[in-house]
Formats: C-alpha cells, structure tokens, sequence
C-alpha cells in the first residue's frame, strides 16, 4: 500500500534496534561474522592480523 | 599448518580464539591453541609436524630449544615460534581438560572444502574460559555468549 507521505518527508528509519547486547557487543559484527563460511572467517583473521603487522611496524613521521 | 597436520594424521582439537573464529565469533587472536592426545604414537606424528613447521619456542633470547617428545607427553603448555606463525600445543587447559575430556564436545568444521578441522564447540569454549579466569579471558566471554545466543544450538555445525 503506498503511502500517504511523500518519499522525501518522509522520516528517516529508526535505527537499528538491539545492534549492541546489554554488554555492549556488536550484535551486528556477530551476525556478519556467523554468515561466513568457516573458511572466510579464517581468512579474515589473518587479514586482520596481517594488517596489524603492518600497523605494529609503521613508522611515525612526525 | 592446520591441513598438514590433518594429513599426517595428527590428532587435536583446536581450542582458543582460532576456535571462536571458526565458530563465528568476532575475535582477534595471535596464535593458534591446539590441545593434542598425549598418546606415544600421536606426540611421534606431531613431533614430525613440528619439524616441517621448523618449531622453536618463543621466549629464548638467541636460544633455539625444540620441544621433545617428554614435553609434548606432558600436561605443560608449549608456547612456540614456527614457519607459519605462533602456535600454542596445550596438553591440558581449564580445569585440567585433556584431548579425551574435550572429544565428546567438538565439532569437525570443513575448511577450503577439503580439510576438516576438529575443533571444541563454541559452549566448551566458554565454559574453559571460564575456568581459565584470567583477565583477558574473561574480557572475551561477552562476545562468545552473544555469537553462541546467535548461533542456536551450539552442536549445530556453523
């Protein structure tokens, strides 16, 4: 049924509810996470990881 | 690492933030924990793993020491340097939790569709954190519970 208000006043969607638990996880990290194959979370740890090397031996410039 | 051992029939569970990850969990880990049988011929097959894996302990200075068989039998933890990154061989963990303790609570998971790692299943996982109790385990537990209320049944392969 379309609505009664013009796309463009209409307001904005209300943020995504519970996206953090009461200890203050990322629900939604935990959500995308779980939709990888084991294989794909594998290898985004080692790109995490990989990335953290790098960071770890940055240089600072100033 | 985890596919040779795998094809030179190493028996072990992996444990530790490896096993979260495969499980679904958003956590970052350095190393990987595996606890092994501690069983003459397994610490035979591991001890030949290690070899190809040029496996040194961490922690030496310019020493190189290599782990031998007495240590690998034993319920010590073996914190090592190899050629593929930091590995952890844990002959126990928690509450003295053996490769035998920890078998009935693991799960095989297929990994670049042709290996299938063993790995303790995301509830155990929790519950030896738990005994574990140091700081930064603790810190960890928030994420694990909310990725096993996510998950369901935690015997359900993820």
């Amino acid at each position: 049924m379309p609505s009664s208000t013009p796309p463009h006043t209409q307001p904005p969607s209300p943020p995504q509810e519970h996206s953090y638990d009461t200890n203050g996880v990322d629900l939604t990290l935990v959500r995308w996470m779980i939709s990888l194959t084991p294989t794909e979370r594998l290898q985004v740890l080692q790109s995490n990881i990989d990335a953290m090397t790098k960071l770890k031996h940055g240089r600072r410039k100033s | 690492m985890l596919r040779s051992w795998r094809s030179n029939d190493v028996e072990f569970v992996v444990v530790g933030g490896v096993g979260a990850v495969m499980h679904g969990a958003p956590v970052s880990t350095f190393d990987l924990d595996i606890v092994h049988a501690r069983s003459d011929k397994n610490v035979c097959r591991l001890l030949l793993a290690l070899t190809r894996l040029d496996a040194i302990y961490r922690g030496q200075g310019s020493r190189i020491l290599r782990p031998d068989a007495r240590a690998l039998l034993s319920p010590g933890h073996q914190l090592l340097s190899t050629n593929a990154g930091p590995l952890d061989i844990l002959g126990q963990v928690g509450a003295g939790r053996t490769f035998n303790d920890l078998l009935p609570n693991t799960v095989e998971i297929e990994v670049d569709g042709a290996t299938d790692i063993r790995v303790v299943d995301l509830k155990t996982l929790i519950e030896i954190k738990r005994e574990v109790g140091r700081p930064k385990d603790l810190a960890q537990l928030p994420t694990l519970e909310a990725a096993l209320a996510e998950l369901g049944d935690p015997h359900d392969p993820p």
